[in-house]
């Protein structure tokens, strides 16, 4: 059981997180009754606030849970995703810029609204919205069982521990729901911020209280595996190649494009996005955790209490509870806590705008901006509530083998969104051709490599080595894309010579 | 294209090519000494690295932004 003191500092920090989420709504007013007012906090965000909201998208539930416990039972390969981040930087430098200007040209609030104007092609621009919307879905599902590894290591030892945390997740949720309806996404900022200023706190107070008082970085490193030292040269492929694939897919998820576009100008957002990696460094001392729980005896053995395959999500929790100080504990597990939130709010609303935009306003024109407004709101919430009851219904470790499958997903509208700002011949149907084949070799590739089972393993066995899927099947993807589009305006030219 | 503005499409694409080439280049840190502080090489390259990446960043964005 946990002492008292952990409790009330969580609690009271939640609720100061809550009162924030509502005072978004008067923050930097506008009618919240337009779309890009709502969803893009008027495209207003300056380079400190793109730094916090970009960085609260892309360092989620995913950085505090998936990878430390990546690197606790699988060692250095899960390291992949700090290079990872510096690479998917550079994709954004040089391709966001360019989509930011045009959406701001042309009133883009979406990439699926890019493609359909770009390619003049509705079913594309449906396609690409139904991927991201379930690409997303994981994603969500990822960020509430971050929160629920915070809730089962608090809540270890009580009676009735499961009800309890099912129902302060729903609450929780509720809470979530109400202020994204009413402030949008600048209630997401403002908690964004707050989190950061959390997460920052703890990662480094760890960093420098553990390796003191286990006796050195070194003590733990003596405590594992070789493959936890440096990486075995069997796996140097699938590190490369994990490393590209979600460094080409980071910036294709709605949620992210979502925030890239609520920047104020395309100098700003460039300089954000410059700083960004520096927020890889919370990153790594996160992912070391998954070494240095090794050498914190008592945290191990809480973590024994557990079945092996739900260890790992709690490495991050346990040792934080087990190391520091239980007002600490308070403050540094409410940061994780809603680490998974922040990010929960904004991909939901991503998703809902994708939904009313590029869908039901495909096949329903006339609809009034009014009703355009509400169905993306109340849409937003449905999402939410959707993952929610995913991971009510899924073990957690399934929810993150099925985050792996997301990424290979997404990376397959890289053609259409990426390549089709720079690319001029690129032609709609080769590109149809190309997702779909991308998308259905990547889920043959998944199913094949894990035997048709349960999904553990995104990489898949080739002559060069073990290689993440996503990068076989975008490569497949690129060359239908490519060739098909190379032909077609052959085609199109000799016949145009023959007339 | 004039010579100068050559010259910078060479500068900004090096600036984007050389930390993403030390990112895939797996075996130039897949080592572990030296340590630092007891960290292996193959971790401590790459956290410092992210300050290296930046600092690259930083200037292509500068120079993107004076461009014009």
């Amino acid at each position: 059981m946990i002492s008292s003191d952990v409790t009330i500092v969580f609690i009271s920090l939640f609720i100061l997180f809550i009162g924030l989420g509502f005072y978004g709504k008067y923050w930097r007013r506008g009618d919240l009754n337009h779309v890009h007012e709502w969803a893009l906090a008027g495209r207003k965000l300056g380079t400190t606030l793109v730094f916090f909201l970009i960085g609260a998208d892309l360092y989620t539930a995913y950085s505090f849970v998936a990878i430390p416990s990546g690197v606790f039972a699988k060692g250095s390969l899960y390291f992949f995703a700090i290079p990872y981040v510096m690479l998917t930087f550079a994709v954004a430098l040089v391709t966001m810029p360019k989509l930011w200007t045009l959406s701001r040209e042309k009133g883009y609030i979406t990439a699926s609204d890019f493609v359909k104007d770009r390619f003049g092609s509705t079913t594309l621009a449906i396609m690409i919205a139904i991927t991201g919307i379930i690409a997303e879905l994981p994603y969500i599902a990822l960020q509430i069982v971050g929160m629920q590894a915070v809730l089962t290591v608090m809540l270890a030892g009580s009676a009735n521990a499961q009800i309890v945390e099912e129902i302060s997740l729903l609450i929780s949720f509720t809470i979530l729901a109400a202020f994204t309806y009413t402030s949008g996404l600048r209630g997401a900022t403002l908690t964004a911020i707050f989190k950061d200023i959390i997460i920052w706190i703890t990662v480094f107070a760890v960093i420098i209280i553990v390796p003191l008082s286990i006796g050195g970085f070194s003590h733990a490193f003596s405590q594992v595996k070789a493959n936890y030292v440096t990486l075995p040269s069997a796996l140097m492929p699938a590190y490369a190649t994990l490393i590209l694939g979600s460094a080409l897919a980071l910036y294709l998820y709605p949620h992210a494009i979502n925030g890239v576009l609520s920047s104020e100008s395309a100098q700003k957002l460039r300089t954000s996005t410059a700083l960004l990696p520096l927020y890889g460094v919370g990153l790594a001392i996160l992912a070391l955790m998954g070494v240095l729980v090794f050498a914190v005896p008592n945290a191990m053995n809480f973590l024994s209490g557990f079945p092996e395959s739900s260890r790992g999500i709690l490495v991050v929790p346990s040792l934080i509870l087990y190391t520091m100080p239980g007002w600490f504990s308070g403050i540094a597990l409410l940061g994780i806590f809603v680490g998974g939130l922040v990010p929960a709010a904004i991909m939901a609303m991503a998703q809902a705008n994708l939904l009313t935009r590029n869908i039901i306003k495909e096949l329903k024109p006339n609809i009034t901006s009014n009703s355009e407004i509400r169905i993306t709101k109340i849409s937003s919430t449905v999402f939410k509530f959707i993952a929610l009851g995913f991971v009510f219904a899924v073990p957690a470790t399934y929810a993150i083998s099925l985050q792996l499958l997301g990424g290979i997903l997404i990376a397959q509208i890289l053609p259409a969104v990426l390549c089709g700002l720079y690319v001029k011949y690129l032609r709609k149907t080769p590109l149809i051709i190309g997702l779909l084949a991308g998308i259905g070799s990547g889920i043959y590739m998944v199913e094949d490599t894990n035997n048709f089972g349960a999904l553990t393993v995104s990489l898949f066995n080739t002559s060069f080595g073990s290689i993440y899927i996503a990068i076989i099947s975008l490569a497949i993807n690129l060359a239908i894309s490519f060739g098909g589009s190379y032909a077609l305006n052959n085609t199109k030219t000799s016949k145009m010579e023959k007339n | 294209m004039n010579m100068r503005v050559k010259k910078m499409h060479i500068v900004l694409a090096l600036l984007i090519l050389i930390p993403s080439f030390v990112n895939l280049g797996v075996p130039i840190y897949n080592r572990d000494s030296p340590e630092l502080l007891g960290i292996p090489f193959f971790y401590w390259f790459q956290t410092l690295w992210l300050f290296a990446s930046s600092g690259f960043y930083i200037v292509f964005a500068r120079l993107k932004g004076t461009r014009r």
